[in-house]
């Protein structure tokens, strides 16, 4: 067509961009769908409250202390049982890295705790703790750590070869092989497992707190349940969306634009 | 062939690194049978072999990342069949770059000297000038995936020679640049030799880099790489490209290797 060169580093730049519209746009197309079902169904059945209410609730709600006393009881137990099933997904991790006799062991545990039901996790823990909001750190902990150690095995056995020989080479041993070779290779996996897995344990979170203690996000979804309050499940509801889609775009993928900028095009 | 010894590279006493009979393995399969190879302090040895001959495969074993399946080897004197790892300084440039893609190529210079114990005042002097040396100094704050093949590798070479190394193992490192780029670094590395005198052993397949660069050339069969012959290259220093002497020797040298190269199945010499 035309003989009109554009100049590469311009044309690289105009395509990320649109291509960052486009997720946007796609975003926001997703959103949209959603509250277009909402707003079908709220106007054409009498149990789903219609979206205007919602609305029109959604300030009064926010502005409740008790709304917030909630959403951080909840967060604070999302967040220390996902640190502590990193921490434990990673040790057997660890362990299980190389084959062998303990490798097999941790394998066979893990395998068996991923199979292990929510639910049943639940209801063991209520048993277990009684009504102690410890059980909802433990359920938590017990659904979430088995996938960040499957996960972080597969980092751990893909470390380059290659790399590895150059380290053996240069003489890169203990925290600078650590630090420079092979937690940069556990990055991504690590990344993988946090981001999923912190959404895993917000739905196992309030599924726990429903059936263990009367405190936090679930209680209070099971409570506006009970009674019938349907404009006020769909207002958890929206704050529960609201928290995981921050966790995503505003957390996770900043950092890891940060983190993994050297993977670049 | 020619017996005439260059002046330079002393060849009294024991050798800086000596081969005898190595023989490495991958699995059950021999891919280098039977090597002996003596490199001289100062020296420069080109191996120089057909693709697939087993050349980067006895690298890895003399820089000890791989174990020796039959023969010995020797470090100035004394045993060291596991390989110069560990024993001195390698600076070693594999036939990929090996450049950790997650560190900018500055800090990958100075990660692999701070391993190597060079002093922390020294690093960004070096950076600069290996990065010069190899016309790559502008891309010292680069993620590796920046560059292209070609300058990943001249940073894999800044990076061998950054570390004061005892000794140096090249792979093929020009294999991938152009001509002029090519000379201009086969340039460089001679100067630099002059001055360090560093002990180097060059694997390459070109014929014509072999005779500008080594004082040694190292002739090896199609796989598993035997020792055809062994050149000493009778050209003074500082050598040239042009010079029709090196165009003599390598017209020379590619009618013998071609005869010996084609007949891969004949007895051993
Ligand atoms: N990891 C490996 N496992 C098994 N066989 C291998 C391995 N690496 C190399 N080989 C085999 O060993 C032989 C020698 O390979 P090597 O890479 O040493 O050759 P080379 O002389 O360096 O070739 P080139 O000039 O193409 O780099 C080849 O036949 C190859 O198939
Ligand atoms: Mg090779």
């Amino acid at each position: 067509m035309t003989s009109v060169t554009t100049p590469a580093a311009p044309t690289a730049v105009g395509t990320r961009l649109r291509a960052a519209a486009g997720r946007w746009a796609l975003s926001a197309a997703g959103v949209g769908g959603v509250l277009a079902l909402w707003w079908v169904g709220g106007s054409a059945t009498r149990y789903v409250p219609p979206i205007g209410e919602v609305a029109g609730e959604l300030p009064h709600f926010l502005g409740q202390s008790s709304t917030w006393v909630a959403v951080g009881t909840t967060t604070q137990r999302v967040l220390w049982s996902l640190a502590v099933a990193l921490v434990l997904g990673t040790a057997a991790a660890w362990v299980m890295r190389r084959d062998g006799f303990w490798s097999r062991v941790t394998a066979s545990l893990t395998a068996f705790a991923i199979a292990v039901p929510s639910t049943v996790a639940a209801l063991l823990a209520l048993y277990l703790f009684r009504r102690d909001p410890l059980g909802v750190y433990a359920v938590v902990t017990f659904i979430c750590f088995p996938f960040v150690a499957t996960m972080l095995r597969q980092g751990m056995r893909e470390l380059d070869r290659n790399i590895g020989e150059m380290s053996d080479v240069y003489g890169l041993s203990g925290t600078a092989r650590a630090r420079h070779v092979v937690l940069p290779q556990l990055v991504p996996y690590v990344f993988a497992a946090t981001r999923n897995e912190y959404a895993h344990a917000w739905k196992v979170v309030v599924l726990a707190e429903l059936f263990i203690v009367n405190s936090g996000m679930g209680y209070e979804f099971s409570q506006a349940f009970d009674h019938f309050l349907l404009t006020e499940v769909l207002l958890w509801l929206l704050v529960f969306v609201a928290i995981l889609l921050a966790g995503e775009y505003l957390v996770f993928r900043t950092i890891e634009r940060y983190v993994l900028s050297w993977r670049v095009l | 062939m020619r017996g005439t010894v260059p002046a330079s590279g002393p060849a009294d006493g024991d050798p800086y690194l000596e081969l005898r009979g190595v023989t490495v393995k991958h699995a059950d399969r021999t891919v280098v049978s039977g090597i002996d190879l003596a490199l001289r302090p100062g020296e420069f040895v080109a191996l120089l072999g057909p693709s697939g001959c087993g050349k980067s495969s006895l690298l890895h074993v003399l820089a000890g990342l791989a174990p020796v399946a039959g023969g010995a080897l020797r470090h100035r004197g004394d045993e060291a069949t596991d390989g110069l790892r560990g024993r001195v300084r390698v600076g070693y440039v594999f036939q990929d770059h090996r450049l950790l893609p997650w560190r900018t190529v500055g800090q990958n210079i100075e990660i692999a000297m701070k391993a190597a114990g060079v002093p922390a005042a020294e690093w960004d002097e070096r950076i600069e000038r290996f990065l010069g040396m190899l016309r790559v100094a502008e891309y010292r704050g680069s993620w590796p995936m920046r560059l292209s093949g070609g300058q990943r590798q001249r940073v894999s070479i800044a990076r061998a020679l950054a570390v004061e190394p005892d000794v140096v193992l090249m792979d093929e490192p020009f294999s991938g640049l152009d001509e002029v780029t090519g000379r201009a670094m086969r340039q460089e590395l001679t100067r630099l030799h002059e001055v360090a005198s560093v002990p180097t052993l060059f694997v390459t397949h070109s014929i014509r880099e072999a005779l500008f660069l080594a004082d040694r050339v190292v002739i090896l069969s199609h796989g598993p790489a035997r020792v055809l012959k062994t050149l000493d290259v009778p050209l003074a220093r500082p050598r040239r490209h042009e010079d029709p002497a090196l165009a003599r020797l390598e017209a020379e040298t590619v009618a013998d290797v071609l005869r010996e190269w084609d007949l891969t199945e004949g007895p051993a010499s």
